[in-house]
């Protein structure tokens, strides 16, 4: 298999991952900026739940590479 | 608009309220200046310090809240704009402006010094303070409601049905029950079925018309006022309080029949109340628990549906109660009331 299917799998993999995180930081970012706002000493966890999704894309990266790497 | 920003930011404004340990600091204070330092350390402290300087005393504490609850309900109210959860705001705001236009009207009937009445209102609703101190500066309640005509706004209808009623009778009691009746109805009206914040706040408002509705039969069952007088006074759009059961409590011959008539309905906590209220006249402990039970109800919705509007809605009740709260402690160490009295008259939920 050399064809489409593999660069095209590799994109969906991406692609999720990214829209889902894409989707998750934008609900945390929105109340996390309204907690900031109103608890300024609450910035540091809101960093690090804000970052939380970004395992998501990484393991859709991390799935990309894997299919393009070893799917032959 | 995303409802995660405005539910966050009041979800912070609520971990500041006052929790049990702050109350209890509060309620060891001997007297009222070591309550205004106390007060200090809290998230009253700017109002506190603003209103110290002009009235010293119980005076100065009472002004605080009055400013800290209008400065909360206008960062709410500026928050929500153009959100779902407006409209709900401005329907528990709309209560304030009842409260201040009632206010202004017993103050021109009963002919109280302006100064007097500008002490109990609380421009938190859409009535400010430039239109509540105009209103006050009318020589009595014709002028009142004319001005409000003047300025278009909706409460001014009701007043202006009823006021040639009013007029004859000299009974300001008509007056009040058309500014409730329409309140209600309007506020109703504008919630909208099948949405869930709006369901919260219907249940809310049927329960609130519900509570008033007990208060006055009990009221006019010890008057022995005339059912067809009292039926006057019903307020439609409650839930369990029925024009039938309404006219049952006024009619009631003796207290085991008002009991029975409460049976059945969510408020049986108050049967065994009502004898004791009964044959002393004495109606705050049964007010005392209708109005517990529905600050209960109201700061519970904040933990109904974590993404709706209704955890603005808890809010704003939860606040409510914290100021009532601290106002109590005021007063009772104002007339140095026991502790154990005081504990009595908090509203707990």
């Amino acid at each position: 298999m050399a064809g489409w299917e593999i660069p095209l799998g590799a994109a969906i993999a991406f692609a999720a991952g990214a829209i889902g995180t894409a989707w998750a930081q934008s609900r945390i970012g929105s109340a996390g900026a309204g907690t900031i706002a109103e608890r300024p000493e609450t910035s540091g966890s809101i960093i690090v739940l804000e970052a939380i999704p970004e395992t998501l894309v990484i393991l859709g990266f991390v799935v990309a590479s894997m299919i393009i790497i070893m799917v032959e | 608009m995303d409802l995660g920003y405005i539910n966050a930011r009041v979800r912070g404004m609520h971990s500041r309220l006052l929790g049990p340990k702050a109350f209890d600091a509060l309620m060891i204070q001997q007297d009222i200046p070591s309550l205004v330092s106390e007060l200090e350390k809290t998230p009253y402290r700017d109002e506190i310090q603003e209103a110290s300087v002009l009235y010293p005393g119980l005076k100065g504490i009472e002004t605080a809240l009055r400013l800290n609850l209008v400065h909360t309900c206008q960062k709410i109210l500026s928050l929500v704009e153009g959100s779902d959860a407006e409209q709900l705001v401005r329907i528990i705001l709309a209560r304030w402006d009842v409260h201040n236009i009632k206010t202004v009207m017993r103050g021109k009937h009963l002919h109280v010094s302006p100064e007097e009445i500008e002490e109990c209102l609380i421009p938190a609703g859409s009535l400010g303070e430039p239109l509540l101190v105009e209103l006050i500066k009318q020589p009595d309640v014709r002028g009142v409601v004319d001005l409000l005509a003047t300025w278009d706004v909706p409460f001014a209808r009701p007043l202006t049905q009823y006021f040639d009623e009013y007029a004859s009778a000299r009974e300001l009691s008509i007056l009040e029950y058309a500014l409730d009746r329409f309140h209600y109805e309007n506020s109703l009206a504008l919630l909208k079925a099948g949405k869930s914040d709006h369901e919260v706040m219907r249940t809310l408002l049927m329960q609130e018309i519900d509570s008033l509705n007990l208060k006055n039969a009990i009221r006019m069952n010890r008057d022995r006022v005339d059912p067809e007088t009292a039926e006057k006074y019903f307020l439609p759009g409650g839930e369990h309080i029925t024009p039938e059961k309404f006219l049952a409590l006024v009619k009631a011959g003796t207290i085991d029949e008002i009991v029975g008539n409460v049976e059945g309905t969510p408020y049986y906590f108050l049967a065994p109340l009502i004898p004791e209220a009964m044959r002393t006249g004495t109606f705050s402990v049964l007010e005392k628990e209708l109005d517990e039970y529905l600050t209960r109800k109201g700061t519970g919705v904040f933990r109904s549906d974590p993404l709706g509007g209704a955890v603005v809605i808890g809010y704003l009740w939860a606040k409510q109660n914290e100021i009532i709260n601290i106002r109590i402690i005021a007063r009772c160490k104002d007339a140095r009331i026991p502790d154990a009295e005081l504990e009595k008259e908090l509203r707990h939920v």
